[in-house]
């Protein structure tokens, strides 16, 4: 009986001890403080060396150039759906005045009606209301840049491309590192392997080795994870990345990279939303705005190519060169895009660039997955 | 020749099955005593982790520094089965849920990402790695070149391993001990063999086998770190181990099978084979696949002649007198 | 001195509740010596963790949110794992539930049938897809003697695959293909909104908002307790997990039994399924970074654990755990790393775990007395521990 009520009376303390630790706990006011508070979503973690730290890195960048004006944080692997929900509920909760998520399917018009105040934004999604802009960019054409590089370096004309998932962002920069192999190396091909996940190291490299056997002499990827350099530089094979300067993963195989530069984006629209002078629209990034640029290039690539690639720039820049423009055949070689006519962003049903859902000629694989 | 799609596909058996086939010695002498761990997944993520730290912050000559690695992860692997070891042994916990349990806490998303992010691991490549160091003259030779010998050392020693687990469990007393306390610890107690001590013993030697698998994945077959980057193997290789009979021989089989098998949908794909309508059915195949085998395995005749400990996952408990 | 645990005589109720709160207890007091040993503030962690889980404005409507999958998910663990019957397929039987749903609620909410009838056929057919892909683990193990922790498991991703086909790989009936919208990236329909699942809301606290999926997990668990407590289904099936030699005597039909179990435990987590996509999503969600990535299946098993399999108590812990999940999102951040979230619930289930002793035994610390020779005790059975 002695030993029951000690049990007892040492539960209610403990419940005590609890209740004292609560007492107090806020009703989730949060005193009004003064920096600006914006919050990024990432659907992976922060330091992937891919997708989500390319935005890690644009977040660093507004924090370092606004410094205590504003108050960033980030929430990482957070899925697509309640997660993601709940997560935004607590970050108004808290004061977040600018969200940031990062990844398609995270929001549309519904979500957004239900917090009128707050502002967001989604990269590469296509709802536009009066509080949520979209946003991404023209990866294709440095993705087209980086592909002249793989094509200058590869021997055989036969090049390795290790892709995700069978959607038009996907199709269109595969389509484009193949156009740009295709300069450098009339002729090309570009095999296809889909790993149906953006970021998944063991299943890229085992892409990249497979392509390898299969004879390609060049290897690219548009997925997140390094893996495939990996192999690359084991099996003494050229690489090119995707998303971030992996070089320091492969130095020998390193060509280059298309890389994001969410940076400036983001400082120009915190800065907007700050002085309420924010509008919603559909951003899409260029090579002249400094949205996507080619990463620092490896010890393979030859003053030829280099030289070869910055005149190719310059054209693009200028407007005096698309790398989809017309003529533009499919892989049964039918003729798809007209001569002097341009593919637009969203314009234009399958041959729109966010429609885009056949693969040029000269790419091996199903675009079908 | 040694492009053609048999060889590089049982090559990359031979080199994906090794932290499968780890993973599987150390849940097999696990299970043997009569110990369940569904763990494996968690202790071979932490191992991965640690082994990687090692590293990355350990600057000593190549081979120590790997060698000090593959220890530090064997020690992180059994850390982490000790708990699970506690947990069902002396305190009696049901197996199932204690392994489970033990996921989530080591797992991709528990103390595994943790260090990996307190440790600033990630964004890295592997400073060293195991990789093929045999003169590219015999891993030229056509056909055993690439499956034999274009093999990194680990490969090699999960081979010693197999044979020393073998040995143990046939030909040692401690080995023979090991299998009554599996099959009938009652009766292996009233023989005098210490229940408690062996259960602990063999289910902390799974810890440390798990261990040493996750560094195979990260010094050796994709050398970075990510959160969760063993992907499921922990998994499969529980499951090797029934395929395998529990003996150590059928789990080098199993592992390269399923190795190659997860290796299959990219190289057909790369050739432009199609195996069927869809991905989707180059993804299932290797999970299926093992469903398959575990039946056929698992039915009434196979299971008469070599069977599951008897004890397997029941705690055990000496009569109090 | 000597310190041995004993069985118990009798299990005092008061200890039913006792010990797993006081585990509990012990739990957050071992997570605050690792959050103090990686420079958190354990009294402030704790103090936001209650706010974000239970106490600012709509952490109870997103606890709901939270909860609801886990329970069904804790239920169906629990159904099945009283029998001894380890069902890991929870996850992959909620896809299968959230496929068949869909289906019934775009097919018949597409042809304008009025909301309720819509709504209880998605209920039918998500039972009816967990079912069937429960039966699968259920019929290797009652036919073929297959372990079905294993067979569930592989199921589990097998599931998972099929689920991203039908909306990232194929143009399936699931598969959203008209629009802009879906050109770009691949989506589900829409369901009608006669197929989207009702909330009741409470006027009560700014307003909380019950989901009707929060509701029927509710009943389920009410049904399973009957099933269990009060019928001679449950009492056999009880029987058979404790002593499956003696439930043989007794005439109980293994097989049977073994398919009848799986079954119910398939058709709750297919509910979960099918609530997934009438409750929240408002389609049949295939993408890898979506339902996929949640592990409600996993956690429902630590759920059901924690509540030692009665229906009510997994409701109960569902809660809680949900209420943890959505404070570990808040929690975590630039300085608050997310696998610290991992380790604390590891760390409550290993107490759990680790308190559940204490209910079937007793430690006593006696001093040492003189050994005396003692005969043989005789043969007496020992009760089922």
């Amino acid at each position: 009986m002695r030993r029951r009520k000690l049990a007892l009376a040492t539960l209610l303390l403990t419940i005590g001890a609890i209740a004292l630790v609560f007492a107090g706990a806020s009703s989730g006011h949060t005193k009004a403080s003064s920096p600006y508070k914006v919050a990024f979503i990432y659907v992976g973690p922060h330091n992937d060396g891919g997708w989500s730290q390319a935005h890690e890195a644009g977040r660093l960048y507004v924090q370092k150039m606004l410094g205590g004006k504003v108050a960033t944080t980030y929430k990482e692997n957070i899925a697509v759906g309640t997660q993601f929900a709940q997560t935004v509920q607590s970050l108004v909760a808290q004061g977040t005045k600018l969200i940031f998520a990062t990844s398609y399917g995270y929001l549309n018009k519904a979500f957004v009606a239900k917090y009128p105040n707050v502002l967001f934004e989604q990269a590469t999604g296509t709802d536009v209301s009066k509080n949520l802009s979209e946003y991404f960019g023209a990866a294709e054409d440095t993705v087209f840049l980086s592909g002249m590089a793989a094509g200058a370096a590869s021997q055989t004309g036969k090049i390795g491309y290790v892709v995700a998932f069978p959607i038009p962002e996907v199709i269109r920069h595969a389509n484009a590192f193949a156009l740009g192999a295709q300069v450098t190396h009339p002729g090309a091909t570009v095999q296809l392997v889909w790993t149906n996940s953006w970021f998944d190291p063991a299943k890229e490299k085992k892409a990249a080795q497979s392509l390898h056997a299969a004879g390609a002499d060049v290897i690219g990827q548009n997925v997140d994870s390094p893996a495939a350099g990996q192999f690359s530089e084991s099996a003494g094979v050229p690489w090119v990345g995707y998303d971030s300067d992996a070089a320091k993963f492969a130095p020998k195989s390193w060509l280059t990279a298309s890389v994001y530069n969410w940076g400036p984006y983001y400082l120009k629209r915190v800065k907007a939303a700050m002085a309420d002078t924010w509008k919603s629209g559909f951003y899409y990034g260029t090579i002249n705005d400094g949205f996507t640029k080619l990463a620092p290039y490896g010890p393979g690539v030859s003053a030829k190519t280099k030289a070869a690639i910055a005149a190719m720039q310059k054209k693009i820049e200028n407007g005096s060169f698309y790398e989809f423009a017309g003529p533009l055949y499919d892989q049964k070689g039918k003729l798809r895009v007209a001569k002097g006519a341009k593919m637009q962003v969203l314009k234009g049903g399958t041959n729109s660039l966010y429609g885009m859902n056949w693969l040029v000629k000269g790419v091996i694989g199903s675009p079908k997955g | 020749m040694n492009n053609s799609l048999l060889v590089v596909l049982i090559a990359s058996g031979v080199a994906y099955g090794t932290p499968l086939l780890f993973a599987a010695l150390g849940e097999l002498l696990a299970e043997r005593s009569g110990v369940l761990n569904l763990g494996v997944e968690g202790m071979m993520l932490v191992g991965a982790v640690m082994g990687f730290w090692t590293v990355e912050r350990v600057h000593a000559g190549t081979a120590v520094t790997l060698v000090l690695a593959l220890a530090i992860a064997a020690v992180a692997g059994t850390v982490m089965a000790a708990i699970h070891a506690f947990l069902v042994i002396t305190l009696r916990a049901n197996q199932i849920v204690s392994g489970l349990a033990l996921t989530i806490f080591a797992g991709a998303a528990g103390l595994s990402s943790y260090l990996g992010n307190d440790l600033n691991l990630a964004d890295q490549p592997a400073s060293k790695t195991f990789h093929a160091f045999l003169p590219s003259g015999m891993q030229d030779i056509p056909v055993i070149g690439p499956i034999l010998f274009g093999q990194n050392a680990l490969v090699y020693v999960s081979w010693l391993c197999v044979i020393a687990v073998g040995l143990y469990l046939s030909r040692t007393r401690p080995g023979l001990n090991v299998r009554a306390v599996g099959e009938s610890p009652a009766a292996a107690d009233t023989m005098g063999i210490n229940v408690t001590a062996y259960r602990y013993a063999h289910t902390l030697a799974g810890g440390a086998f798990a261990g040493v698998a996750g560094a195979t994945v990260t010094l050796a077959i994709t050398p970075q770190w990510v959160d969760g980057i063993t992907g499921g193997a922990g998994w499969i290789a529980i499951a090797l181990v029934i395929f395998a009979f529990w003996r150590p021989e059928l789990c080098l089989v199993g592992a390269y099978f399923f190795g190659a098998l997860q290796a299959l949908a990219p190289q057909l794909q790369a050739r432009n084979i199609s195996l069927g309508p869809t991905t989707l059915w180059t993804n299932s195949l290797p999970y299926v696949m093992t469903i398959l085998v575990l039946v056929v395995v698992s039915s009434g005749t196979a299971r008469r002649r070599l069977g599951a400990p008897s004890a397997l996952g029941t705690a055990y408990v000496r009569e109090e007198h | 001195m000597r310190i041995s645990v004993e069985q118990r005589l009798k299990r005092p109720r008061w200890l039913a509740v006792a010990v797993p709160v006081c585990s509990v207890v012990f739990a957050f007091l071992v997570a605050a010596i690792v959050l103090l040993a990686t420079g958190h503030n354990p009294v402030s962690t704790y103090r936001k963790l209650f706010d974000a889980a239970f106490l600012q404005q709509g952490s109870l409507d997103q606890t709901l949110i939270a909860a609801t999958p886990l329970a069904f998910t804790g239920l169906a663990a629990a159904a099945a794992f009283r029998m001894k019957l380890y069902n890991i397929g929870a996850e992959g039987q909620m896809y299968m539930g959230a496929i068949t749903g869909a289906a019934a609620g775009l097919y018949l909410g597409g042809r304008g049938g009025p909301s309720a009838f819509v709504i209880a056929a998605m209920v039918v057919a998500g039972c009816v897809g967990g079912t069937v892909w429960a039966l699968i683990p259920g019929i290797l193990r009652a036919f073929f003697k297959t372990n079905e922790i294993l067979t569930s498991l592989l199921l589990n991703y097998v599931a998972g695959y099929l689920l991203t086909y039908l909306i990232f790989e194929s143009a399936s009936y699931w598969r959203q293909t008209k629009g802009f919208n879906a050109s770009v990236f691949p989506t589900g329909k829409p369901l009608p909104h006669s197929a989207v699942w009702p909330g009741f809301t409470i006027h009560a606290q700014g307003g909380i908002t019950f989901p009707l999926g929060a509701g029927l997990a509710v009943l389920t668990a009410i049904v399973l307790w009957t099933l269990y407590k009060r019928t001679r289904f449950g009492f056999e099936a009880q029987v058979l997990g404790d002593s499956p030699r003696a439930a043989r005597y007794a005439g109980v039909r293994m097989r049977r039994k073994i398919l009848a179990v799986m079954a119910l435990s398939g058709a709750i987590a297919g509910l979960g399924g099918a609530s997934q996509d009438g409750d929240f999503r408002h389609t049949l969600d295939g993408d890898p970074n979506g339902l996929q990535k949640q592990g409600f299946g996993y956690t429902g098993i630590v759920v059901a654990a924690l509540g030692r399999y009665n229906p009510f108590a997994v409701v109960l812990i569902a809660f809680l755990i949900g209420g943890l999940e959505n404070a570990g999102n808040t929690l975590q951040g630039p300085s608050f790393p997310a696998g610290l979230v991992g380790v604390i619930q590891g760390i409550i289930l290993f107490s759990a775990l680790g308190g559940e002793i204490l209910t079937r035994h007793r430690i006593r610390v006696a001093r040492r007395r003189p050994k005396i020779a003692t005969p043989a005790p005789a043969q007496s059975p020992e009760p089922a521990a």
